[in-house]
């Protein structure tokens, strides 16, 4: 029910992310068969050139999709965030099916027809045309059906690097751990594979029996590839150059803040926005800001020193920020000024206990904890900047070891009185849903992930009313404002978008 | 003047065995001359190097006067029908499209090929109300060799390699088409060089057979002289014909 309340609330949106879909896997197919066919009847005339190639394309399709679209994010011209490289992925992905079957097909033609065909007079290009690749053409079709059928699936996996598509609600879906929004990508994907699957079956039945209505045939597929060419052209010839586009990484803070920055962008300058969002992790942003897929998004000072620019981490974030502004604009990208809240560890307890025993630091903890049980999930045992240090920062000593659960369930495990103390992500919206308190790291224990925009500094030269819009957030978004909207998002299941617009309409 | 010339002619299979051992002979202008042989003896490898779709390493093939090696491949096989040992037809194309297979290589118009096609479905017995429209895949092994024959005829060519047209029919249908070819042949009057493995029907068909023997021919004479040959091998040929021989008007 949620499921049909859910694209019936965001029926543009999924008409939208369908269409991108069948764009994508449509342009990919075709060019696969436009490369795939002829590189098919090129190794059936040569044995010898048949058994590398296809272990060629053999090995191209044991490549993990994700690490595909990875390995292609760098590259020159056909790399980069967006459709572009998405559509090479799956052409790739395609060839495989496509050569085989050619070759296969065309290998499955009796040598006397064949030769019947030389001795007739025809030259090679009309053997070919007449008798080879008609013979071949149910054959080949299967492999098309293949290539367009995994294109589909694999086309979800696009939405990490920005292609759009029904990966879109998946990765969404993903990141909010909502099973309706996921479902809300993954049922119509199946079914958009099925109807293709269904569709190349019944035209390969048909080309199988009979020579009928394939001139008809051979007519309508001509006229479908020149529209979804010229579709695709248009798609992949990418924005208008008065596009401002947006990016975010793929949890739900990551989308709340792009939101923000693209509703404050399209409000205070009248710019036209592109949203990217959803990018698969950390240096997928990066890759897409440093080729100008993206002009701006936001990314955490912490992350941004040791992910990126891999540089230990320091305590003072000051220091942090200045820091990575001049690695950044080393590379021609600016920092702006910091939204106002660090998404850091937290060092949580309950409410209750927090105002009995007038908890505010860590600190006023240490005193109480030797009676207390801790709750930790796995990372923040391991991390360099978890558990050991901290301990040894604050002196702190438990009842008994701290236990090692799942990030998700320490929240609850605290609130419930298993535990009495966790370390939680700052932001994270259970902390007010459960009364929970985060207490002051008076010691200044753990590195600053403070949230800033980075953006491209040739675009915010070119239109510095758009560093004056962001400017407008500085400072805006306390971690309590920030974790209000991911509760919102997580447990209330609002849009993002609307999140967004609520926050900027009382920021005013 | 002649209209094919094997003079001298030897084949062997690239890196393989020899297959033709310099083999002459000198067919007429609408000469009818029977290849027969047993299994193997090299009928269809001599048949194909008339077309070009072998060439001798040893000797010349002579087709028209011309060398063959002088021809435009092309040319030189649309000039020339050729009904293929298992009929070879294209199982993609309507018997009616597979009888126009030169003519629209040709680039006939669509109204002559039509009749064309009509013309020679009456000739072979097929009506064409009956059979224009049918698919390879739904006739009888008689009936594709006939529309066999019948592609070959198409664009009137004036050399007929016939790869046994006629065989695995059963007696009666067999009897009938050949009687049919003498009919076609007495008013076309085609070069045709006929591969047969039934002596039989070379001799009733041919004006002259040659017999054919590990690649080369060991004899080649008219039917009345081939009957009263000495050779052992020819008498070995002949015994096989069971029922008693006896020449059609
Ligand atoms: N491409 C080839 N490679 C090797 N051997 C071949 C090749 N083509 C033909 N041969 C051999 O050449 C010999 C003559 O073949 P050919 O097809 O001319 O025989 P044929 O007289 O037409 O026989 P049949 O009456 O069975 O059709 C056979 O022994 C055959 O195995
Ligand atoms: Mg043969």
């Amino acid at each position: 029910m949620r499921l049909v309340e859910f694209w019936l609330s965001h029926r543009n949106e999924l008409l939208t992310l369908i269409g991108q879909h069948i764009l994508l896997v449509g342009t990919a197919t075709l060019v696969a068969v436009a490369i795939g066919v002829p590189l098919g009847v090129f190794a059936a005339r040569r044995p010898r050139m048949s058994a590398p190639l296809v272990g060629f394309a053999n090995m191209v399709q044991t490549v993990p999709s994700l690490a595909m679209f990875g390995f292609l994010l760098p590259v020159p011209l056909l790399g980069g965030i967006g459709p572009r490289t998405a559509v090479v992925v799956l052409i790739l992905y395609g060839l495989l099916p496509i050569v085989r079957t050619t070759i296969a097909g065309l290998n499955g033609i009796p040598a006397p027809v064949r030769e019947a065909g030389v001795a007739m007079g025809m030259t090679p290009r009309q053997l070919l045309q007449q008798v080879e690749l008609p013979l071949a053409l149910p054959s080949i079709v299967a492999g098309v059906r293949v290539a367009a059928v995994v294109g589909v699936g694999s086309a979800t996996i696009a939405a990490a690097i920005g292609a759009g598509g029904l990966g879109e609600y998946i990765y969404r879906g993903l990141s909010m751990v909502d099973t309706t929004v996921i479902l809300a990508g993954a049922i119509p994907a199946a079914v958009l594979a099925l109807v293709v699957d269904g569709g190349l079956l019944w035209v390969e039945r048909r080309l199988g029996s009979r020579r009928s209505h394939r001139r008809l045939g051979l007519t309508a597929g001509a006229a479908s590839c020149i529209a979804v060419l010229l579709w695709g052209g248009a798609l992949l010839a990418g924005r208008g150059s008065e596009t401002i586009v947006v990016g975010s990484k793929n949890f739900t803070e990551g989308v709340i803040l792009g939101e923000i920055v693209a509703q404050t962008i399209e409000r205070e300058t009248g710019l036209a926005v592109q949203r990217r969002f959803n990018l698969g992790g950390t240096l997928i942003c990066e890759r897409a800001l440093l080729n100008g897929d993206i002009d701006v998004y936001v990314e955490y000072t912490g992350t941004a020193l040791t992910a990126i620019f891999r540089q230990p981490l320091g305590q003072d974030p000051a220091a942090v920020l200045t820091t990575v502004r001049e690695s950044y604009a080393r590379s021609g990208r600016a920092v702006l000024d910091p939204l106002g809240f660090d998404n850091t560890f937290a060092i949580l307890v309950r409410g209750r206990d927090a105002r009995a025993l007038a908890l505010r630091t860590i600190d006023d903890a240490a005193r109480h904890t030797s009676g207390w049980r801790a709750g930790f999930g796995y990372e923040f045992l391991e991390r360099p900047d978890g558990y050991q240090g901290l301990a040894s920062t604050y002196g702190l000593r438990f009842l008994e070891p701290p236990r090692v659960m799942d990030l998700t369930l320490t929240y609850r495990a605290l609130a419930s009185g298993q535990v009495d103390l966790i370390a939680g992500d700052a932001t994270a919206g259970l902390i007010s849903a459960l009364d929970l308190v985060p207490l002051e790291d008076n010691r200044q224990y753990f590195p600053p992930y403070d949230a800033v925009p980075v953006g491209r500094s040739d675009m915010l030269l070119r239109y510095p009313q758009v560093r004056a819009a962001l400017e407008t957030l500085a400072g805006r978004i306390s971690a309590d404002r920030m974790r209000e909207m991911n509760h919102a998002a997580d447990a209330g299941r609002e849009d993002p978008s609307a999140i967004a617009r609520r926050f900027l309409s009382e920021l005013r | 003047m002649a209209a094919i010339e094997f003079l001298d002619v030897s084949y062997t299979v690239p890196g393989g065995a020899q297959i033709l051992d310099h083999v002459s002979l000198v067919i007429g202008e609408g000469e009818v001359v029977a290849l027969v042989g047993r299994s193997g003896a090299g009928k269809t490898t001599l048949l194909r190097l008339v077309n070009r779709l072998l060439e001798p390493d040893a000797g010349r093939v002579v087709v028209g006067g011309r060398d063959a090696r002088e021809w435009e491949p092309i040319r030189l096989r649309r000039s020339i029908g050729y009904v293929i040992q298992d009929a070879g037809l294209f199982p993609h194309f309507t018997v009616a499209d597979n009888i126009a297979v030169v003519p629209r290589l040709e680039g006939w118009d669509d109204a002559r090929i039509r009749s064309r096609v009509d013309e020679l479905l009456q000739l072979t017995g097929l009506p064409p109300a009956v059979y224009a429209d049918r698919w390879p895949g739904e006739l009888s092994g008689g009936e594709r060799q006939r529309v066999g024959v019948a592609r070959a005829l198409a664009a009137d060519p004036a050399i007929l390699l016939m790869d046994e047209p006629f065989g695995a029919l059963d007696p009666v249908t067999r009897a009938e088409l050949q009687s049919e070819f003498r009919g076609v042949q007495r008013r076309l009057r085609k070069t045709v060089i006929l591969v047969t493995h039934d002596m039989r029907e070379a001799l009733s068909l041919a004006d002259r057979v040659a017999v054919m023997e590990s690649g080369e021919i060991i004899a080649c004479d008219a039917p009345p002289a081939m009957l009263a040959s000495g050779d052992a091998r020819v008498r070995k040929l002949l015994e096989a014909v069971t029922v008693p021989f006896s020449q059609d008007s």
